[in-house]
């Protein structure tokens, strides 16, 4: 029986030892793992573009893009009162050097406004050699990460030549890689030296059994000599007048510095950049059919400017839905495979001309429903869509931008 | 303290006793020094966490009065079963020396090598300082009241100035997008951690700075107090947990 057993466990073990010949990089960061709802109708990223995706260490590379911030944010997701423009990477492989929103340079967290219009910019230099799928992404407090649109990015070269030099108030140079490192380790070992001297100065002695032994016989103070005490007292005053003397010195050498800065950075939104009240979209109707993987708006739609409209785009979630009419217009900055570039058809395609006010039937049909996990949707307590709906006049010369939001009424059949 | 063996009667052991006994200590001592690194420093990552991790969470506010608060834990149960039952006045030192081991080696190993993020930007706090200092008054005095009072208050108050030598210079500030950051702070806007936002730092909130803006003596002291507290709550959790029925049968 023991033999068998044995026999077992090593084949599990062989045939577990295989799979690990078979062991991939994780291409993915869970992305999708927030819920749909939470996906929608948070932060809407748009026109995200990178400048280049192949670089060196030691190089530059920044992403731009812009963001509507929902009105119609789900109940249960706090405001975003405080929210944190980040970068989803592996690590430091990239460090960030700057920032801004709305052009304004930004370091710390920062206060949405939901209805709001941002454009951003981060500055990235890469770090690490190596091929990494990166996003730009908004830590939301007590909701969680809601992803933009993510790349792969390739950065060459060799790790060690990075350097990250940053210039101090006083005009000091100093590298981030290496600053306070040695001073750092010079106090651990110091401190060790110390305690490790008074361990030793109790483990040179039989310890535990023959301490113990003494102890019941009431040879309690043989257990504690007068140069134990002597030690003990030398510790007592000399540690605490080492700690301040280091104190001072430190003090001294570095007399002007400040504590660590902590505030919320306050930057208003732009002037409206979607739902600017030149194309006014209520949604009547949003019904999801599962086996068509297709969401069908209905759609009132009242065209106050100057110019013959036609739709062109839906995106939520950084899926993108396009008119395969009007697919020129589309501004790449996803990735290839987040766009379903026939994925839009409406009832009727004849452009909506100025003044005109029509309902009409929109259908956003792709496997990316499913495949984005978006689907789960009407799972959900909270199952309403939310999006953005792109207009172009009809010579592609200029975008209208609206927010739509609705109830979603699953179809299973 | 009740003696089971009269003093007259006491008699060390010698030749293979002593050797058995001697090899029991170091035993002992080793097993103990794993069980410390990897319990203490594991109840430390959960309690103090991301105050010790980042050098730009180790504010003058609440780094002081909670890492102390958590620290003083262990050394306090440790020395309590060192000092009753042996007489061994290195409970804390020991406890805080394990710690230390396994956070160098988790920031090493996990942080740097793994994680890629620069050593300096996640050095460790010590302890060391007020662990000796906490052993020292143990020995001295043989007295729970008094360690708990004076030792446990040295161990809050020895925290902070034992670690500015290791801080301070993170604590210089430069000019950083028409702002002014602490080089710490520009660590955690430069090196990238996904999971980490700047608004998860509990840092510098609350109105304890409205004391003439000297906060630090401040939370110290209030560490102090309560830390004094904690040692007392420990030690007892210690004694309660600590058998010498294996000794008592040799």
């Amino acid at each position: 029986m023991k033999t068998l057993l044995i026999k077992c466990l090593v084949a599990l073990g062989f045939f577990l030892s295989l799979y690990t010949l078979n062991v991939q990089t994780v291409m993915a960061h869970g992305e999708k793992a927030l819920e749909p709802f939470i996906r929608m109708r948070t932060i809407q990223f748009y026109d995200v573009q990178w400048d280049k995706q192949k670089f060196n260490v030691n190089e530059d590379v920044s992403v731009s893009g812009k963001f509507h911030v929902a009105e119609d944010w789900p109940v249960s997701v706090p405001k975003p009162e405080a929210s944190f423009l980040n970068i989803s990477t592996p690590g430091p492989v990239l460090i960030r050097t700057e920032r801004y929103l709305n052009g304004k340079p930004f370091m710390n967290s920062v206060a949405l406004q939901p209805g709001g219009d941002y454009n951003f910019k981060i500055v990235l230099k890469g770090r690490l050699p190596g091929h990494y799928h990166i996003h730009p992404f908004f830590n939301l407090k007590d909701a969680g990460q809601v992803m933009g649109p993510g790349v792969w990015l390739d950065i060459a070269g060799n790790a060690d030549d990075f350097t990250n030099e940053v210039k101090t108030i006083n005009g000091e140079l100093v590298d981030m890689e290496t600053y306070g490192l040695s001073n750092g380790i010079l106090w651990h070992v110091f401190w060790g030296v110390l305690a490790t001297a008074w361990l030793l100065w109790w483990v040179r002695r039989p310890l535990f059994i023959a301490r113990y032994r003494m102890l019941q016989a009431g040879m309690e103070d043989e257990l504690v000599t007068p140069k134990d005490r002597l030690i003990g007292k030398a510790i007592l005053i000399g540690v605490p007048v080492l700690v301040l003397a280091a104190n001072a010195m430190t003090t001294n050498q570095y007399p002007n510095t400040i504590p660590l800065q902590a505030s919320l950075d306050q930057i208003l939104p732009l002037s409206a950049q979607v739902n600017a009240g030149v194309v006014d979209v209520e949604t009547m109707k949003a019904e999801y059919r599962v086996p068509d993987r297709a969401m069908t708006f209905t759609l009132k739609i009242d065209n106050r400017s100057d110019k013959p409209i036609r739709i062109g785009e839906f995106t939520t979630a950084n899926v993108h839905f396009l008119n395969k009419e009007l697919q020129a217009s589309y501004q790449k900055g996803g990735s290839e495979s987040m766009t379903a570039l026939e994925g839009l058809s409406l009832d009727n395609a004849t452009p909506i001309q100025p003044g005109e006010q029509r309902t009409m039937t929109m259908t956003a049909r792709d496997a990316l429903w499913e495949s984005e996990k978006l689907d789960g949707l009407i799972r959900d307590s909270d199952s309403r869509i939310g999006g953005l709906l792109f207009f172009y006049d009809d010579h592609l010369g200029e975008r209208f931008i609206s927010s739509i939001t609705a109830a979603v009424i699953p179809k299973f059949n | 303290m009740s003696a089971n063996i009269s003093n007259r009667s006491f008699r060390p052991y010698t030749g293979e006793k002593a050797r058995i006994t001697r090899a029991y200590d170091y035993l002992i001592l080793v097993l103990a020094l794993f069980l410390f690194i990897g319990a203490f420093h594991l109840h430390f990552a959960l309690t103090v966490g991301d105050w010790d991790f980042w050098v730009d969470w180790k504010d003058r506010q609440w780094w002081p009065l909670v890492t102390p608060l958590m620290g003083i834990t262990f050394p306090a149960a440790v020395q309590a079963v060192m000092w009753e039952k042996f007489r061994l006045p290195m409970g804390a030192t020991l406890c805080v020396t394990a710690l230390l081991i396994g956070t160098w080696i988790a920031r090493v190993f996990a942080y740097h090598y793994w994680n890629y993020f620069p050593i300096n930007m996640v050095l460790p706090a010590t302890m060391l300082p007020g662990a000796l200092v906490l052993d020292a008054i143990l020995m001295l005095s043989n007295s729970l009241t008094i360690t708990a009072i004076f030792g446990g208050a040295a161990f809050a108050l020895l925290f902070y100035p034992s670690n500015w030598p290791i801080i301070g210079l993170f604590h210089v500030p430069v000019e950083y997008g028409n702002g002014q950051l602490t080089i710490a702070d520009l660590f955690g806007f430069e090196y990238i951690r996904t999971g980490m936002p700047e608004y998860l730092r509990i840092i510098e909130r609350g109105t304890l700075r409205t004391y003439g803006q000297y906060a630090t003596p401040l939370s110290a002291f209030c560490s102090a107090l309560l830390c004094t507290l904690m040692y007392t709550l420990w030690w007892y959790i210690g004694k309660w947990f600590a058998t010498v029925r294996y000794l008592n049968k040799i």
